[in-house]
């Protein structure tokens, strides 16, 4: 029946569009023995480190100056390989003017040589020669701080540990810089200290910031490294989350966009060195001490969303509240794990709500345009951060929508998300509740992004027009049209075997 | 008489015959809808999840049939139980259930409806048992003219208790879609017998092969019919019908029910199925004779029977004694006998009397799950007997023989159900059409009748004043109301009380009225799924097997299968003796975590410490020697657990592992066992071969990790107290009498 409707709607619908900005990331290979030119000169470099969370989060502030004779616009960025895969958001802004947008980044294959990899920059207009420019730089480290030492009692204190250089890796000739760490306590057993290199004690504190530098390293070779180590108490959960899988469901014919998040968490932190001790885990909660393990996750919901679920493989978890909130709050989903997620364990579970879809589409004044902004990712709301290593977002659009368009909205700030040339992006068809061409669906597939994405809205835009409304009703319309008939015609068949 | 009323022109006529019949399917619908409705309590209560303990297996077995599709599952050597034997699950199972429920799924998904598989099984009981109250209606209209009988069967069929029992969403097991297999094959066999159609015969055959596909309990049908035309043929009413009709359900139904591999030969190996053979070879005589009688005079007729008789009952007999003796045909199995001899299981097979299901029927159960049915069913059963047609003889001998049977076992309460609503509503039905219909008999007849015989009593002359007074008429219909709404509200109180709970999930109220769900259970399997590698195995107490399966998704040691008992007796060794002994059984067998029940903080009666003692029963029948139930209890014969316990109860691996750090949660020397009511010892058991891995919020579940050998080769007892700081014990030293060392 379904074959027979869909072939003839197939003849009445309109040629599906094919997608329209469909990007799948691309890297520059580079010669194994790239070294990039010598052309610009970082005047100064202030580096602000933060590990106030659960993963580290830098914003690198630079003056550029343009040292060759002729005007250059790629500037290059250097990671080591093995730290590019967990640079998230990574995201390059004009200083003096942060509104006029980001930069366009590409990013290159790792240099054989050299085990680096770089972000190239480019400028949106050359830099003239002897000109300064001052970029802004932000990113964070996934899974950058290690627990050390790596198994602690079930009650003990957490201590994390990261180590960097105190001489900010560039390409490039750097005359002064310095590092601000800020650590979320003043519990620091250990940290390296230089002799030397400036005139007074290096690290200099003030509470829980560590400021190295400044440093006059103008006969520094770039590329050199000052290994700086740091470890200190955070008694907190580091919650990664492997895997999200985000699905976003329009539906017109509902009024109702459906939102559904499947997680794979695990909690990085410290593991334990005996087993789980639901006796000291009762006292422990009792007392509201401090831990490493995930006790509960708070996630605020956008205003006006209903029939929030919890689930996992083998159902509903019983242990959450939803605070369903006024129109202008929003709700509240807190959820409490199954179990409390000590460092090393996993917890894999479901969450879905939905909204009303009139606050999220618009019609365009083209009649059968519409507009749909919506939440790249939402994403419980912790003091210690998530840190998402891959997310795939699934935009489910009604059947029949072509000409579809996404843009990631910029703000004069960073979004957390990478350039959207790093974003991979599908068109596929689902077919799902009795389709006969299945619904246009957008996927968007991301890596090492962190809970500071949470703020990020996604615009789609598509053509949907009546024939596309009606297609379905017409559809189970046709079905059942031919099963009534069906019967009609096997009911009028005489198979008896009686002489008539 | 209103004969002017609107309401006849559409009841009566050809126009009010089809009034009456959409009136029909619509109140048949109505009560497939309550029959559907009235199961749900658990999802609207709960939510959409899969009950009890054997259902998690047939949810399993499903998802493997959906995933794998048919072939895969057919030849599913299942290893992850029963480690390390496994087991041949495709052969050993009833798949009906499974692919009635993956067709379904297949069906939903070729019309892209997103379902979920686990929301199929889910809701498959009640589905069926709205089919059911269909086919209770067909059957019922088989054996009454009146048709209100067949619409009261239905109704009565929808919400009794005693299906619902066994039928509620969730409850995702074989009876689920047996029972609307044993009416509907039921209903056929009447039609068939009664029309002496191939036809019939041929589609009573179809579905009693789906019914052998589905459920162990055919061999109730099996039975049953033999037996039916078997007192048929006693009470001298063969006819070509009873042949024909029987002839080609026995073949075409034994050749179905072959094609199944759990079955396989065993219709015609099995003694279970040795009557519908002897019917078939009995029937197949008497056809012969009935065809010889009519070319032979009386008297040599008479002689031929004789002989014959004599000659085929000694055949008969003699090889089945043979076959019986020489091993080819089986001898009868453990739960046959317990139907005849209660007392059979608790002596021979303690792991058959352990299954409380498997317990002789409490009379007050009767009418918690039939209510006034129990009461209207020998009036019912007695009216058969009036018009005893061959259809009521079938009435009256699965109303007997299915009587007994659930006097037996708790759990075949479940087949009574049907002929008791069947009677009840014959019973009924006679009751309303006398005194509903408004009818009186005509007066000037009357008076005629009262003329010819004038000297009959004086209360009979004025036959209006009798039942067919209005006095009367609303006396008998009100308290029929009544009982009626009385059996409503009974079977919701029953279905919502009794039979709602899935009980993976234990609901509590909080004090200020809200819900409060208990979820120990899902919390420790789940920690099994997400926190230990893919082929941990789990050893636990059979119970547990299939959940284990199901929602922790592990290799199990032993589950609801029982096939096995050496291998339940060893899990059960292991749990009832000490750990020196238990560590090697553990190490043998590669368990990685022990899971044991404990209901001691909340007071939860169904822990393993509570069913230790049928452990200790199941070893005891492998190693006498070893494992001793009189151990277990102390020396007046109580069966304790605080100071009073005995040392081989104390060293139990079970007791240990219940116990293990309880005492910590209270104030020293206070901590209470609340589920037994007693005090624990003071001072907590010391585990030395394994370590608690993990404890649910309300420690209901504790898991156990076995221990690996120790790296510095001593034995776990002497690590363990080097850990702790203590002095290495000394090799028992005796302290004697000082004596000059003399070498």
């Amino acid at each position: 029946m379904r074959f027979f409707t869909a072939t003839v709607l197939g003849l009445l619908a309109p040629s599906l569009a094919a997608a329209t900005n469909a990007t799948t990331p691309f890297r520059v290979a580079l010669p194994s023995d790239f070294k990039p030119a010598q052309v610009f000169q970082n005047t100064n470099v202030v580096r602000n480190t933060n590990l106030e969370k659960s993963y580290a989060r830098e914003t690198v502030n630079l003056v550029v100056e343009n040292i060759d004779k002729k005007p250059q616009s790629d500037y290059y960025v250097p990671f080591p390989a093995d730290v590019f895969e967990r640079v998230g958001g990574f995201e390059v802004r004009d200083k003096k003017a942060p509104q006029q947008g980001r930069f366009e980044v590409t990013v290159t294959e790792p240099v054989a040589s050299s085990e680096t990899q770089y972000f190239i920059v480019h400028f949106p207009e050359p830099l003239a020669p002897k000109s300064q420019l001052t970029l802004g730089i932000s990113y964070s480290l996934l899974s950058s701080l290690s627990p050390l030492p790596a198994t602690i009692n079930q009650n003990e204190k957490q201590y994390l540990s990261y180590r960097f250089s105190a001489y900010v890796p560039s390409a490039y000739q750097t005359l002064t810089q310095k590092t601000k760490l800020k650590l979320p306590t003043t519990d620091v057993p250990e940290y390296t200290t230089t002799q030397g290199l400036k005139s007074g004690a290096d690290p200099e504190r003030k509470g829980a910031t560590y400021t190295y530098g400044p440093y006059d390293t103008a006969k520094v070779a770039p590329g050199t490294e000052l290994p700086v180590f740091v470890r200190y108490e955070y008694t907190h959960p580091v919650i990664t989350v492997n895997l999200l899988e985000r699905d976003l469901e329009v539906s017109h014919w509902g009024g109702n966009l459906a939102t559904e998040e499947r997680y794979w968490l695990r909690n990085n932190a410290s593991q334990l060195t005996n087993q789980f001790s639901r006796v000291e885990w009762t006292f422990a909660s009792y007392q509201k001490a401090p831990t490493c393990a995930v006790r509960e996750l708070t996630y605020p919901l956008l205003p006006g969303s209903v029939d929030a679920y919890f689930i996992d493989d083998i159902g509903n978890v019983s242990t959450s509240r939803y605070r369903p909130g006024t129109a202008k709050t929003g709700a509240n989903l807190e959820f409490k794990p199954r179990y409390p997620i000590f460092g090393g364990w996993n917890y894999s579970f479901k969450l879905g709500w939905n909204n009303n879809l009139s606050s999220f589409l618009r019609k365009t004044a083209n009649a059968d345009s519409y507009v749909l902004k919506v939440p790249f990712i939402q994403g419980p709301k912790m003091a210690e951060g998530v840190q998402y290593e891959h997310v795939v977002l699934r935009v489910v659009l009604p059947e029949g929508a072509h000409n579809v368009r996404y843009e990631i909205l910029e703000g004069t700030t960073s979004n957390g998300l990478p350039g959207q040339n790093q974003i991979n992006a599908t068109f596929s068809s689902l077919k799902t509740y009795m389709d006969t061409l299945g619904r246009t669906t957008l996927t968007l597939e991301v890596d090492s992004v962190t809970d500071e994405a949470r703020d990020s809205q996604l615009i789609v835009t598509y053509d949907h027009t009546l024939m596309d409304a009606l297609r379905k009703p017409l559809t189970i319309f046709g079905g059942l049209l031919a099963v009534f008939f069906g019967i009609w015609s096997v009911g009028n068949l005489d198979v008896s075997i009686k002489k008539r | 008489m209103a004969q002017s009323s609107p309401l006849d022109i559409v009841l009566k006529g050809s126009s009010g015959q089809s009034t009456r019949g959409l009136l029909r399917i619509i109140i048949l619908l109505t009560i497939a809808a309550a029959a559907v409705a009235s199961r749900l309590f658990s999802v609207i209560r709960f939510e959409s999840i899969i009950h009890e303990f054997d259902p998690w297996f047939n949810f399993r077995a499903t998802k493997y049939l959906v995933q794998n599709g048919f072939y895969s599952f057919w030849d599913w050597f299942d290893d992850r139980t029963w480690h390390p034997l496994g087991r041949v699950t495709g052969g050993t199972l009833y798949p009906g259930l499974m692919v009635t429920s993956g067709v379904i799924y297949h069906i939903l998904r070729f019309l892209t409806i997103p379902v979920d598989i686990r929301n199929v099984c889910v809701l498959l009981a009640p589905g069926f048992s709205g089919l059911t109250a269909l086919a209770m209606y067909l059957l019922t209209c088989e054996m009454s003219t009146s048709p209100s009988a067949g619409l009261l069967a239905a109704a009565f069929m929808g919400i009794a208790p005693g299906y619902i029992s066994r039928s509620v969403a969730g409850s995702y097991d074989n009876e689920a879609i047996a029972i609307f297999l044993l009416v509907f094959t039921f209903f056929l066999w009447i039609k068939a017998v009664k029309n002496g159609s191939i036809m019939w015969g041929a589609l009573t055959a179809l579905f009693y092969g789906y019914m052998v596909s589905a459920w162990g309990g055919y061999v109730f049908i099996t039975n049953l019919i033999p037996l039916h035309v078997f007192v048929l043929l006693c009470m001298g009413r063969y006819s070509s019908r009873v042949y024909i009709s029987y002839t080609t359900w026995y073949a075409l139904g034994t050749l179905g029910s072959m094609q199944i591999p759990f079955v396989g030969f065993l219709p015609i190996r099995n003694s279970d199925h040795m009557s519908a053979l002897g019917v078939f070879g009995l029937i197949q005589l008497v056809a012969f004779a009935e065809f010889v009688r009519g070319f032979l005079p009386g008297k040599q007729f008479q002689k031929l029977l004789t002989a014959m008789v004599l000659l085929t009952f000694g055949l008969g007999f003699g090889g089945l004694v043979l076959l019986s003796v020489s091993g080819i045909i089986a001898p009868w199995s453990g739960r046959f006998y317990s139907l005849w001899d209660t007392g059979y299981a608790k002596i021979h097979i303690p792991i058959i009397a352990s299954v409380s299901e498997h317990q002789p029927t409490a009379w007050p159960a009767f009418f918690f799950d039939l209510n006034f049915l129990i009461w209207l069913f020998p009036a019912g059963v007695f009216m058969c007997f009036q018009k005893l047609k061959d259809e009521h003889v079938f009435v009256i001998i699965y109303a007997v023989l299915a009587s007994y049977f659930a006097g037996v076992m708790v759990r075949l309460m479940l087949t009574l159900t049907p002929i008791v609503c069947v009677a009840a509503a014959l019973a009924l039905s006679s009751i309303l059409d006398s005194f509903l219909t408004m009818g009186r008999p005509d007066p000037e007849a009357l008076a005629n009748a009262g003329a010819e015989d004038s000297k009959t009593l004086r209360s009979t002359s004025k036959p209006v004043v009798g039942i067919y007074s209005f006095f009367s008429k609303l006396t008998v219909s009100a308290s029929v109301t009544v009982y009626l709404l009385l059996f409503v509200s009974h079977c919701t109180w029953v279905t919502s009380n009794a039979y709602s709970s899935p009980s993976v999930v234990l609901a509590s109220r909080l004090p200020d009225g809200s819900q409060h769900i208990i979820d120990d259970y899902r919390e420790a399997y789940y920690w099994l799924r997400q926190n230990t590698p893919d082929n941990a195995k789990i050893m636990s107490w059979w119970d547990y097997g299939y959940q284990i399966g199901g929602m922790a998704d592990r290799p199990t040691l032993v589950d609801n299968n029982t096939w096995n008992n050496t291998h339940i007796a060893t899990v059960g060794k292991a749990m009832s003796s000490r750990e020196e002994v238990s560590y090697p059984i553990l190490r043998q067998h590669d368990v990685d975590y022990v899971l044991v029940v404990f209901g001691g903080l909340l007071g939860y009666s169904g822990d393993d410490l509570n069913k230790f003692l049928w452990m200790v029963r199941i070893a005891e029948g492998i190693w006498p020697d070893e494992v001793k139930e009189r151990d277990f209890f102390t020396s007046r014969g109580e069966y304790r657990v605080d100071d009073e316990a005995t040392p081989t109860m104390r060293n139990s691996l079970m007791y240990k592992m219940s116990y293990y750090n309880y005492q910590s949660l209270f104030p020293a020397g206070q901590a209470v066992d609340r589920v037994r009511g007693s005090r624990v010892p003071a001072e907590s058991p010391q585990l030395n071969t394994l370590e608690e891995a993990f404890t649910s919020e309300n420690w209901i579940i504790r898991i156990f990790k076995v221990k690996d050998l120790d790296n510095f080769g001593r034995d776990h007892s002497n690590a363990v107290s080097f850990d702790k700081g203590l002095k290495r014990k000394r090799a028992a030293k005796k302290k004697g009498p000082r004596v000059l060392r003399t070498e």
